[in-house]
Protein backbone atom coordinates (compact mmCIF):
# COMPACT_ATOMS: atom_id res chain seq x y z
CA UNK A 1 0.00 0.00 0.00
CA UNK A 2 1.17 3.51 -0.77
CA UNK A 3 1.44 5.24 2.61
CA UNK A 4 2.18 8.75 1.44
CA UNK A 5 4.09 9.79 -1.65
CA UNK A 6 5.29 13.21 -2.66
CA UNK A 7 5.44 14.37 -6.25
CA UNK A 8 7.37 17.57 -6.95
CA UNK A 9 5.94 19.53 -9.83
CA UNK A 10 7.43 22.59 -11.46
CA UNK A 11 6.58 25.81 -9.70
CA UNK A 12 4.64 24.19 -6.89
CA UNK A 13 5.22 22.75 -3.46
CA UNK A 14 5.17 19.00 -3.09
CA UNK A 15 1.87 17.27 -3.79
CA UNK A 16 1.29 14.52 -1.27
CA UNK A 17 -0.84 11.48 -2.04
CA UNK A 18 -2.65 10.12 0.98
CA UNK A 19 -4.74 6.92 1.10
CA UNK A 20 -8.44 7.76 0.96
CA UNK A 21 -8.98 5.44 3.92
CA UNK A 22 -7.37 8.17 6.08
CA UNK A 23 -10.49 10.33 5.57
CA UNK A 24 -14.13 10.03 6.55
CA UNK A 25 -16.77 9.39 3.91
CA UNK A 26 -18.08 12.92 4.59
CA UNK A 27 -14.65 14.44 3.90
CA UNK A 28 -14.31 12.43 0.69
CA UNK A 29 -17.82 13.41 -0.41
CA UNK A 30 -16.97 17.04 0.17
CA UNK A 31 -13.72 16.98 -1.80
CA UNK A 32 -15.33 14.98 -4.61
CA UNK A 33 -18.19 17.47 -4.91
CA UNK A 34 -15.75 20.39 -4.91
CA UNK A 35 -13.89 18.86 -7.86
CA UNK A 36 -17.10 18.63 -9.89
CA UNK A 37 -18.67 22.04 -9.45
CA UNK A 38 -17.81 23.14 -12.99
CA UNK A 39 -18.12 19.77 -14.72
CA UNK A 40 -20.06 19.31 -17.91
CA UNK A 41 -22.19 16.84 -15.96
CA UNK A 42 -21.65 17.68 -12.26
CA UNK A 43 -23.10 14.51 -10.66
CA UNK A 44 -22.74 15.58 -7.01
CA UNK A 45 -23.20 12.95 -4.31
CA UNK A 46 -24.11 12.86 -0.66
CA UNK A 47 -22.22 10.64 1.79
CA UNK A 48 -24.80 7.85 1.59
CA UNK A 49 -24.57 7.71 -2.19
CA UNK A 50 -20.78 7.72 -2.15
CA UNK A 51 -20.75 4.93 0.46
CA UNK A 52 -23.07 2.87 -1.75
CA UNK A 53 -20.88 3.62 -4.76
CA UNK A 54 -17.78 2.43 -2.88
CA UNK A 55 -19.53 -0.80 -1.93
CA UNK A 56 -21.23 -1.62 -5.23
CA UNK A 57 -18.19 -0.90 -7.38
CA UNK A 58 -15.58 -2.51 -5.09
CA UNK A 59 -13.69 0.73 -4.53
CA UNK A 60 -10.60 -0.03 -2.44
CA UNK A 61 -10.22 2.96 -0.12
CA UNK A 62 -6.76 1.93 1.05
CA UNK A 63 -5.52 2.12 -2.53
CA UNK A 64 -7.55 5.19 -3.51
CA UNK A 65 -5.85 8.55 -3.10
CA UNK A 66 -6.37 12.11 -2.00
CA UNK A 67 -3.93 14.78 -3.22
CA UNK A 68 -2.83 17.21 -0.51
CA UNK A 69 -0.68 20.31 -0.51
CA UNK A 70 0.18 22.32 2.57
CA UNK A 71 -2.61 20.54 4.44
CA UNK A 72 -5.27 21.36 1.82
CA UNK A 73 -7.14 18.71 -0.16
CA UNK A 74 -6.64 19.34 -3.89
CA UNK A 75 -8.23 16.34 -5.52
CA UNK A 76 -9.24 12.72 -5.28
CA UNK A 77 -9.00 9.55 -7.35
CA UNK A 78 -10.47 6.18 -6.51
CA UNK A 79 -9.40 2.67 -7.47
CA UNK A 80 -11.85 -0.19 -7.93
CA UNK A 81 -10.29 -3.61 -7.49
CA UNK A 82 -11.70 -6.91 -8.79
CA UNK A 83 -10.15 -10.18 -9.89
CA UNK A 84 -7.33 -9.45 -12.36
CA UNK A 85 -8.45 -5.88 -13.02
CA UNK A 86 -8.57 -2.38 -11.60
CA UNK A 87 -10.75 0.64 -12.37
CA UNK A 88 -10.07 4.35 -12.07
CA UNK A 89 -13.06 6.39 -10.96
CA UNK A 90 -14.12 9.69 -9.31
CA UNK A 91 -10.91 11.39 -10.46
CA UNK A 92 -11.18 15.11 -9.93
CA UNK A 93 -9.18 18.19 -9.05
CA UNK A 94 -10.56 21.36 -7.45
CA UNK A 95 -10.96 23.96 -10.23
CA UNK A 96 -8.57 26.63 -8.90
CA UNK A 97 -5.74 24.10 -8.44
CA UNK A 98 -5.85 22.58 -11.92
CA UNK A 99 -3.03 22.69 -14.49
CA UNK A 100 -0.43 22.13 -11.76
CA UNK A 101 0.09 18.41 -12.20
CA UNK A 102 -2.36 17.24 -9.54
CA UNK A 103 -4.41 15.03 -11.86
CA UNK A 104 -1.29 13.49 -13.35
CA UNK A 105 0.14 12.82 -9.87
CA UNK A 106 -3.11 11.16 -8.79
CA UNK A 107 -3.22 9.01 -11.92
CA UNK A 108 0.43 7.97 -11.59
CA UNK A 109 -0.28 7.17 -7.95
CA UNK A 110 -3.23 4.93 -8.86
CA UNK A 111 -1.24 3.13 -11.56
CA UNK A 112 1.44 2.44 -8.94
CA UNK A 113 -1.21 1.24 -6.49
CA UNK A 114 -2.63 -1.14 -9.10
CA UNK A 115 0.86 -2.37 -9.89
CA UNK A 116 1.48 -3.01 -6.18
CA UNK A 117 -1.62 -5.19 -6.20
CA UNK A 118 -0.26 -7.12 -9.20
CA UNK A 119 -2.87 -5.62 -11.54
CA UNK A 120 -1.62 -4.42 -14.92
CA UNK A 121 -5.03 -4.17 -16.56
CA UNK A 122 -6.85 -0.94 -15.70
CA UNK A 123 -10.19 0.29 -17.01
CA UNK A 124 -11.80 3.73 -16.88
CA UNK A 125 -14.42 5.88 -18.56
CA UNK A 126 -14.11 9.55 -19.41
CA UNK A 127 -17.00 11.84 -20.34
CA UNK A 128 -16.89 12.57 -24.06
CA UNK A 129 -15.53 16.07 -24.72
CA UNK A 130 -13.65 16.22 -21.41
CA UNK A 131 -10.52 16.77 -23.47
CA UNK A 132 -7.99 17.53 -20.68
CA UNK A 133 -8.75 14.25 -18.91
CA UNK A 134 -8.90 12.32 -22.17
CA UNK A 135 -5.49 13.64 -23.24
CA UNK A 136 -3.99 12.85 -19.84
CA UNK A 137 -5.19 9.25 -20.03
CA UNK A 138 -3.78 8.83 -23.56
CA UNK A 139 -0.39 10.13 -22.37
CA UNK A 140 -0.43 7.64 -19.51
CA UNK A 141 -0.85 4.69 -21.86
CA UNK A 142 -4.62 4.23 -21.88
CA UNK A 143 -6.22 3.48 -25.23
CA UNK A 144 -9.80 3.87 -26.46
CA UNK A 145 -11.98 0.81 -26.52
CA UNK A 146 -15.37 2.18 -27.45
CA UNK A 147 -18.13 4.62 -26.72
CA UNK A 148 -20.71 4.24 -23.97
CA UNK A 149 -24.18 5.74 -23.59
CA UNK A 150 -25.83 7.06 -20.46
CA UNK A 151 -29.56 6.68 -21.04
CA UNK A 152 -32.66 7.94 -19.23
CA UNK A 153 -36.32 7.13 -19.51
CA UNK A 154 -38.68 9.51 -17.72
CA UNK A 155 -41.68 8.08 -15.90
CA UNK A 156 -43.96 10.42 -17.84
CA UNK A 157 -43.41 8.35 -20.99
CA UNK A 158 -46.42 6.46 -22.26
CA UNK A 159 -46.74 3.10 -20.57
CA UNK A 160 -46.38 0.40 -23.22
CA UNK A 161 -48.61 -2.64 -23.49
CA UNK A 162 -46.59 -5.75 -22.71
CA UNK A 163 -45.44 -7.64 -25.80
CA UNK A 164 -47.02 -11.08 -25.85
CA UNK A 165 -44.47 -13.51 -24.48
CA UNK A 166 -44.03 -16.28 -21.98
CA UNK A 167 -42.68 -14.20 -19.09
CA UNK A 168 -41.14 -15.63 -15.96
CA UNK A 169 -40.16 -13.43 -13.04
CA UNK A 170 -36.75 -14.17 -11.53
CA UNK A 171 -35.92 -13.63 -7.88
CA UNK A 172 -32.52 -12.34 -6.83
CA UNK A 173 -30.88 -15.74 -6.61
CA UNK A 174 -32.06 -16.88 -10.03
CA UNK A 175 -31.24 -13.49 -11.58
CA UNK A 176 -27.69 -13.57 -10.23
CA UNK A 177 -27.15 -17.07 -11.56
CA UNK A 178 -27.78 -15.65 -15.04
CA UNK A 179 -25.62 -12.58 -14.47
CA UNK A 180 -22.82 -14.74 -13.11
CA UNK A 181 -21.97 -15.82 -16.61
CA UNK A 182 -20.99 -14.12 -19.85
CA UNK A 183 -20.43 -10.55 -18.68
CA UNK A 184 -17.03 -10.59 -20.37
CA UNK A 185 -15.46 -7.19 -20.94
CA UNK A 186 -18.51 -5.14 -20.09
CA UNK A 187 -17.71 -1.74 -18.57
CA UNK A 188 -16.91 -1.96 -14.85
CA UNK A 189 -20.26 -0.55 -13.79
CA UNK A 190 -22.13 -3.34 -15.60
CA UNK A 191 -20.01 -6.32 -14.62
CA UNK A 192 -21.33 -9.26 -12.61
CA UNK A 193 -19.79 -8.07 -9.34
CA UNK A 194 -21.77 -4.82 -9.50
CA UNK A 195 -25.10 -6.64 -9.56
CA UNK A 196 -23.97 -9.14 -6.95
CA UNK A 197 -23.08 -6.22 -4.63
CA UNK A 198 -26.30 -4.27 -5.31
CA UNK A 199 -29.55 -4.55 -3.37
CA UNK A 200 -33.04 -5.26 -4.74
CA UNK A 201 -31.98 -7.22 -7.81
CA UNK A 202 -34.54 -9.24 -9.75
CA UNK A 203 -35.16 -10.20 -13.34
CA UNK A 204 -37.32 -11.44 -16.18
CA UNK A 205 -36.92 -14.45 -18.43
CA UNK A 206 -38.88 -14.17 -21.66
CA UNK A 207 -39.66 -16.51 -24.53
CA UNK A 208 -41.37 -15.01 -27.59
CA UNK A 209 -43.70 -16.76 -30.03
CA UNK A 210 -40.96 -17.02 -32.68
CA UNK A 211 -38.61 -18.76 -30.27
CA UNK A 212 -36.57 -15.67 -29.39
CA UNK A 213 -35.57 -15.95 -25.76
CA UNK A 214 -33.40 -14.23 -23.21
CA UNK A 215 -33.31 -12.32 -19.95
CA UNK A 216 -33.14 -8.97 -18.21
CA UNK A 217 -31.74 -8.45 -14.73
CA UNK A 218 -32.24 -5.06 -13.04
CA UNK A 219 -32.15 -3.18 -9.77
CA UNK A 220 -35.35 -1.57 -8.52
CA UNK A 221 -34.67 1.30 -6.16
CA UNK A 222 -37.21 3.47 -4.35
CA UNK A 223 -37.66 5.87 -7.26
CA UNK A 224 -35.64 4.38 -10.09
CA UNK A 225 -34.94 1.32 -12.20
CA UNK A 226 -31.25 0.95 -12.91
CA UNK A 227 -28.26 -1.38 -13.44
CA UNK A 228 -29.64 -3.46 -16.30
CA UNK A 229 -27.92 -6.60 -17.54
CA UNK A 230 -29.52 -8.43 -20.44
CA UNK A 231 -28.80 -11.10 -22.97
CA UNK A 232 -30.51 -12.65 -25.97
CA UNK A 233 -29.91 -16.38 -25.68
CA UNK A 234 -31.53 -17.07 -29.04
CA UNK A 235 -33.21 -15.02 -31.77
CA UNK A 236 -33.72 -11.30 -32.37
CA UNK A 237 -32.16 -8.99 -29.73
CA UNK A 238 -34.37 -6.02 -30.66
CA UNK A 239 -37.55 -8.09 -30.35
CA UNK A 240 -36.37 -9.47 -27.03
CA UNK A 241 -35.52 -6.00 -25.68
CA UNK A 242 -38.90 -4.64 -26.82
CA UNK A 243 -40.50 -7.45 -24.88
CA UNK A 244 -38.55 -7.10 -21.64
CA UNK A 245 -38.77 -3.31 -21.63
CA UNK A 246 -42.51 -3.36 -22.29
CA UNK A 247 -43.07 -5.80 -19.42
CA UNK A 248 -40.81 -3.86 -17.07
CA UNK A 249 -42.28 -0.41 -17.71
CA UNK A 250 -45.82 -1.76 -17.66
CA UNK A 251 -45.07 -3.13 -14.21
CA UNK A 252 -43.36 0.05 -12.93
CA UNK A 253 -44.92 3.00 -14.81
CA UNK A 254 -43.99 5.62 -12.19
CA UNK A 255 -40.29 4.81 -11.86
CA UNK A 256 -37.57 6.84 -13.51
CA UNK A 257 -34.96 4.76 -15.37
CA UNK A 258 -31.23 5.46 -15.42
CA UNK A 259 -28.79 3.31 -17.36
CA UNK A 260 -25.03 3.74 -17.30
CA UNK A 261 -22.51 2.78 -19.92
CA UNK A 262 -24.47 0.89 -22.53
CA UNK A 263 -22.11 0.10 -25.40
CA UNK A 264 -23.04 2.04 -28.56
CA UNK A 265 -22.90 -1.11 -30.65
CA UNK A 266 -25.21 -3.07 -28.37
CA UNK A 267 -27.66 -4.86 -30.70
CA UNK A 268 -30.57 -4.31 -28.27
CA UNK A 269 -30.34 -0.50 -28.44
CA UNK A 270 -33.03 0.27 -31.08
CA UNK A 271 -35.65 -1.15 -28.72
CA UNK A 272 -34.58 1.24 -25.95
CA UNK A 273 -35.11 4.26 -28.17
CA UNK A 274 -38.50 2.92 -29.29
CA UNK A 275 -39.46 2.63 -25.62
CA UNK A 276 -38.78 6.29 -24.88
CA UNK A 277 -35.16 6.19 -23.71
CA UNK A 278 -33.13 9.31 -24.41
CA UNK A 279 -29.41 9.85 -24.49
CA UNK A 280 -28.12 11.89 -21.56
CA UNK A 281 -24.44 11.98 -22.48
CA UNK A 282 -21.62 9.75 -23.74
CA UNK A 283 -18.46 8.40 -22.26
CA UNK A 284 -15.35 6.96 -23.87
CA UNK A 285 -14.14 3.68 -22.40
CA UNK A 286 -10.37 3.34 -22.11
CA UNK A 287 -8.09 0.50 -21.05
CA UNK A 288 -4.45 0.24 -20.04
CA UNK A 289 -2.72 -3.10 -20.50
CA UNK A 290 -4.06 -6.31 -21.96
CA UNK A 291 -7.37 -7.67 -20.70
CA UNK A 292 -6.90 -10.95 -18.85
CA UNK A 293 -8.01 -14.12 -20.62
CA UNK A 294 -10.73 -14.66 -18.02
CA UNK A 295 -12.49 -11.52 -19.25
CA UNK A 296 -11.99 -11.97 -22.97
CA UNK A 297 -13.15 -15.59 -22.91
CA UNK A 298 -16.79 -14.53 -22.52
CA UNK A 299 -17.24 -11.39 -24.62
CA UNK B 1 -45.46 38.30 -5.18
CA UNK B 2 -45.01 34.76 -6.50
CA UNK B 3 -43.33 32.14 -4.36
CA UNK B 4 -40.25 30.42 -5.78
CA UNK B 5 -38.78 27.14 -4.51
CA UNK B 6 -35.12 26.86 -5.42
CA UNK B 7 -33.69 23.33 -5.33
CA UNK B 8 -29.93 23.81 -5.47
CA UNK B 9 -27.14 21.99 -3.62
CA UNK B 10 -24.33 24.51 -4.10
CA UNK B 11 -24.59 27.09 -1.28
CA UNK B 12 -22.91 29.87 -3.26
CA UNK B 13 -25.20 29.40 -6.27
CA UNK B 14 -28.25 29.21 -4.03
CA UNK B 15 -27.33 32.34 -2.09
CA UNK B 16 -26.65 34.39 -5.23
CA UNK B 17 -29.92 33.41 -6.87
CA UNK B 18 -31.83 33.91 -3.62
CA UNK B 19 -30.45 37.44 -3.15
CA UNK B 20 -31.33 38.42 -6.70
CA UNK B 21 -34.84 37.02 -6.49
CA UNK B 22 -35.54 38.50 -3.05
CA UNK B 23 -34.28 41.88 -4.22
CA UNK B 24 -36.90 41.74 -6.98
CA UNK B 25 -39.61 41.04 -4.44
CA UNK B 26 -40.09 37.31 -4.82
CA UNK B 27 -40.65 35.06 -1.84
CA UNK B 28 -37.90 32.43 -1.99
CA UNK B 29 -37.60 29.12 -0.19
CA UNK B 30 -34.64 26.79 -0.62
CA UNK B 31 -34.06 23.03 -0.60
CA UNK B 32 -30.53 21.60 -0.87
CA UNK B 33 -31.51 18.16 -2.22
CA UNK B 34 -34.25 16.33 -4.08
CA UNK B 35 -36.06 14.71 -1.15
CA UNK B 36 -36.25 18.02 0.72
CA UNK B 37 -37.33 19.67 -2.52
CA UNK B 38 -40.28 17.30 -2.90
CA UNK B 39 -41.30 17.80 0.75
CA UNK B 40 -41.13 21.59 0.44
CA UNK B 41 -42.97 21.62 -2.87
CA UNK B 42 -45.84 19.63 -1.36
CA UNK B 43 -45.89 21.73 1.80
CA UNK B 44 -45.64 25.20 0.19
CA UNK B 45 -47.15 24.77 -3.32
CA UNK B 46 -44.80 27.31 -4.93
CA UNK B 47 -45.63 29.14 -8.16
CA UNK B 48 -42.28 28.24 -9.71
CA UNK B 49 -39.61 25.64 -8.91
CA UNK B 50 -36.10 26.54 -9.99
CA UNK B 51 -34.49 23.14 -10.28
CA UNK B 52 -30.79 22.30 -10.40
CA UNK B 53 -30.34 19.10 -12.42
CA UNK B 54 -27.30 17.90 -10.45
CA UNK B 55 -28.39 17.10 -6.90
CA UNK B 56 -26.62 14.92 -4.34
CA UNK B 57 -29.35 12.41 -3.48
CA UNK B 58 -31.51 12.03 -6.62
CA UNK B 59 -30.88 14.12 -9.68
CA UNK B 60 -33.07 16.93 -10.92
CA UNK B 61 -34.69 14.88 -13.68
CA UNK B 62 -35.88 12.31 -11.18
CA UNK B 63 -37.26 15.07 -8.96
CA UNK B 64 -39.04 16.66 -11.94
CA UNK B 65 -40.67 13.30 -12.60
CA UNK B 66 -41.91 13.05 -8.99
CA UNK B 67 -43.20 16.61 -9.06
CA UNK B 68 -45.07 16.07 -12.31
CA UNK B 69 -46.73 12.98 -10.87
CA UNK B 70 -48.21 15.01 -7.96
CA UNK B 71 -51.72 16.26 -8.80
CA UNK B 72 -51.41 19.22 -6.40
CA UNK B 73 -48.39 20.49 -8.31
CA UNK B 74 -49.78 20.12 -11.81
CA UNK B 75 -49.94 23.89 -12.34
CA UNK B 76 -46.53 24.62 -10.81
CA UNK B 77 -43.88 25.83 -13.22
CA UNK B 78 -40.73 23.70 -13.18
CA UNK B 79 -37.72 25.49 -14.63
CA UNK B 80 -34.39 23.65 -14.87
CA UNK B 81 -31.42 25.70 -13.69
CA UNK B 82 -28.33 24.13 -15.18
CA UNK B 83 -24.98 24.49 -16.89
CA UNK B 84 -25.61 21.50 -19.16
CA UNK B 85 -25.11 21.96 -22.90
CA UNK B 86 -28.20 23.47 -24.52
CA UNK B 87 -29.06 20.50 -26.71
CA UNK B 88 -28.93 18.08 -23.76
CA UNK B 89 -30.89 20.29 -21.40
CA UNK B 90 -33.61 20.88 -24.00
CA UNK B 91 -34.03 17.14 -24.51
CA UNK B 92 -34.00 16.40 -20.78
CA UNK B 93 -36.36 19.16 -19.70
CA UNK B 94 -38.93 18.39 -22.38
CA UNK B 95 -38.82 14.68 -21.62
CA UNK B 96 -39.17 15.15 -17.88
CA UNK B 97 -42.04 17.62 -18.06
CA UNK B 98 -40.19 20.82 -17.22
CA UNK B 99 -41.59 24.10 -18.55
CA UNK B 100 -38.23 25.48 -19.61
CA UNK B 101 -34.68 26.10 -18.47
CA UNK B 102 -32.35 28.87 -17.41
CA UNK B 103 -28.62 28.48 -18.00
CA UNK B 104 -26.09 28.77 -15.19
CA UNK B 105 -24.06 30.65 -14.15
CA UNK B 106 -26.04 33.87 -13.81
CA UNK B 107 -24.07 36.29 -15.97
CA UNK B 108 -26.49 39.23 -16.04
CA UNK B 109 -28.85 39.80 -13.12
CA UNK B 110 -31.40 41.59 -15.26
CA UNK B 111 -31.51 38.80 -17.87
CA UNK B 112 -32.09 36.26 -15.11
CA UNK B 113 -34.98 38.27 -13.67
CA UNK B 114 -36.50 38.84 -17.11
CA UNK B 115 -36.45 35.08 -17.73
CA UNK B 116 -38.13 34.33 -14.39
CA UNK B 117 -40.76 37.02 -14.95
CA UNK B 118 -41.43 35.77 -18.46
CA UNK B 119 -42.03 32.19 -17.31
CA UNK B 120 -44.42 33.39 -14.61
CA UNK B 121 -46.26 35.74 -16.96
CA UNK B 122 -46.79 33.06 -19.60
CA UNK B 123 -47.93 30.43 -17.12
Amino acid sequence: MLKMTSFITAGTDAIQLVPASSFSIEQLTNIYNQTRVDYLVPMPMNAARLAEYVNVYNVDMQHSLVAMQNGEMLGVAMLGVRKERAWVTRLGVIPNTRRAGVGKALMNGLITQADNLGLDFIMLEVIKNNDPAHQLFLKLGFYEVGELLVLRRPPVSLTPNPVVADAQRLDRADALVLVGHDRGTQPWTNQSETLINAQDISGLWLTLADGTRGWLVYQRQKFTLTRFAFKTEKGDPVALAQAFLSHLHYQYPRLDTQLENIQVNDPHLPAFYEMGYIESFRRIEMWRGTPPASLVRNP
Amino acid sequence: MPKILMVEDMPDNAELARKILVSAGYEVIHAPDAETGLEMALAHCPDLILLDLGLPDYDGQTLAGWLRAEPTLSATLIIAFTAWPEETVKRMTESYGCDGYISKPILKVNDFLVQIASFLKNA
